[in-house]
């Protein structure tokens, strides 16, 4: 294969004029001659397209993908217009901003898309399918944040490295912060009640006990104005920081990290 | 435009100066407005297969900052396609690795681009994919219209280009961007090389067949606000 290339690729430069500006030559094989040869030398590439290694992305399975919910939709048991409703996913939060979705696993049926998701329903971990039609684009988060109930800690993980660790306070025995896998959807500053510290995260989790909270009972992450209660099992069902730490994460958690809650 | 927070691509993203504008507007009245319709309804296939219609604006004057923001502006949406097919995962065998290699490429480019141009290059615009990441075979006929388009527009704008270093750049990459094109017409069934001599697209055509995607969107989605929290606390 090599030697037919050489072939070729000898064939190729006695055809032409530039590599071989013998005017007999050209004339005898019927190539037709340039006008001028001023022996120009190749123009430089720009020094930036200078890029000797590609990048892989770094593990792109690891990542999480999230989308906007543009239109509330009905969520169905499985990824069909005929299966059984499971819940609405509705477009806007209780806290009024755009609701989302981190995706589970997607399918095709019935020539439609369909993306399965984890809502923001009780009991916690209810998952739906909602056709892809009903989202927006995907974004993608390479962070995750764990709660340990035990330990009473928060870390954040960035592509496989902790990133901040902080104690937390999490729900009193009658009102417990709930297990399992969520996700953070929106991020509320600028208010003035000093009891959520100066940031808040929203959760798409929901304290099974205060149902008739306003808003549902969501669950957040969020500073204090008891900094001396923490770390402790002191709250409604959120998870409380000091304030210096909700800043210093806020500065490092994206909307849609997974939170998962042990 | 269209509405529901999905925006066209405009000129005026890189068209920083109004040249290529200007250029639109002393076009002959020889418009696509027929054929642009009829891509639109027609969907991705359509768009890849009429990427090879033949360019006025190539004789018009336009800087070449406009141009390489231009390029840099097909370089982020082939980047983030296949990007985002790249972390879905929905995609194996020639086709992932395709995806990665070619990704990698779009990628490079993208970094070349905004070197290049400083803080003059314009900033990157969000998609929004409409799902065709998520699955074979609408990721194949999407990059097929991908790789068609950019080789056509790299083509209407070489001979635009001023700088003789600029165009050795844009050649660089249009060589590249035609294998491409090559490598993902062959796994998509399409002769890799279907004619002897391509033909390039104007920007004007370029931004008009992008658009008939709703691939880009206006804005973030709102998931910040200045509000008190209704959270259990």
């Amino acid at each position: 294969m090599i030697a037919g290339f050489a072939l070729s690729f000898t064939a190729a430069a006695l055809l032409s004029p530039r590599l071989v500006p013998s005017q007999g030559l050209a004339r005898r094989l019927s190539v037709p001659a340039p006008a001028t040869f001023d022996g120009a030398p190749v123009a430089r590439l720009p020094s930036a397209l200078d890029i000797r290694r590609l990048v892989p992305l770094s593990d792109p399975a690891g990542s999480t993908r999230w989308a906007a919910v543009e239109r509330t939709v009905v969520a169905r048991r499985e990824p069909t217009v005929h299966s059984a409703p499971v819940g609405v996913l509705p477009a806007r939060t209780p806290d009024g901003t755009t609701n989302i979705v981190v995706a589970d696993r997607g399918a095709g049926s019935g020539g439609r898309r369909w993306v399965q998701v984890s809502l923001a329903v009780l009991p916690n971990d209810t998952t739906g399918w909602v056709p892809r039609s009903a989202l927006g684009g995907w974004s993608f988060v390479n962070t995750r944040l764990v709660i340990n109930r035990a330990r009473l800690t928060a870390i954040l993980w960035r592509a496989g490295r902790v990133i901040f660790r902080a104690r937390v306070g999490i729900g009193a025995a009658g009102t417990p912060t709930p297990a399992g896998t969520f996700y953070v959807r929106d991020r509320l500053s600028g208010f003035t009640n000093p009891m959520y510290g100066p940031l808040a995260f929203g959760t798409n989790a929901r304290s099974p006990m205060l149902t008739d909270w306003p808003g549902g009972g969501v669950v957040g992450i969020h500073g204090t104005d008891q900094p001396n209660l923490i770390p402790g099992r002191i709250s409604h069902g959120c998870v409380r920081l000091t304030n210096a730490a909700i800043l210093r994460l806020g500065s490092l958690m994206p909307i849609g990290t997974p939170v998962r809650i042990e | 435009m269209t509405g529901g927070g999905v925006r066209s691509l405009r000129l005026d993203d890189f068209d920083v100066d109004g040249a290529v504008r200007d250029t639109f507007e002393a076009m002959q009245h020889h418009t696509r407005s027929g054929f642009l319709r009829q891509t639109a309804g027609a969907g991705l296939a359509a768009l890849g297969a009429a990427a090879v219609w033949p360019s006025e604006a190539s004789a018009a004057a336009s800087s070449d900052v406009t141009i390489l923001n231009f390029a840099l502006s097909l370089e982020y949406l082939q980047a983030s396609f296949y990007t985002e097919a790249e972390r879905i995962g929905a995609l194996h065998g020639a086709l992932k690795q395709q995806a990665d290699v070619v990704g990698m490429h779009e990628r490079a480019h993208v970094k070349a681009f905004k070197q290049l141009l400083g803080s003059k290059a314009i900033k990157e615009p969000k998609f929004d994919f409409h799902g065709v990441t998520e699955s074979a075979n609408t990721f194949r006929s999407t990059a097929v219209a991908f790789e068609d388009l950019a080789t056509a527009a790299y083509k209407g704008q070489a001979p635009m280009i001023t700088s003789r270093s600029y165009l050795a750049g844009a050649l660089a990459v249009h060589s590249v961007e035609a294998r491409h094109a090559a490598w993902i017409r062959r796994l998509a069934g399409f002769l890799p090389a279907a004619k002897a001599f391509d033909e390039p697209l104007n920007a004007h055509e370029v931004v008009n067949l992008v658009n008939s995607t709703h691939f880009v969107t206006l804005r973030d989605p709102e998931t910040s606000a200045r509000t008190s929290p209704h959270f259990t606390g």
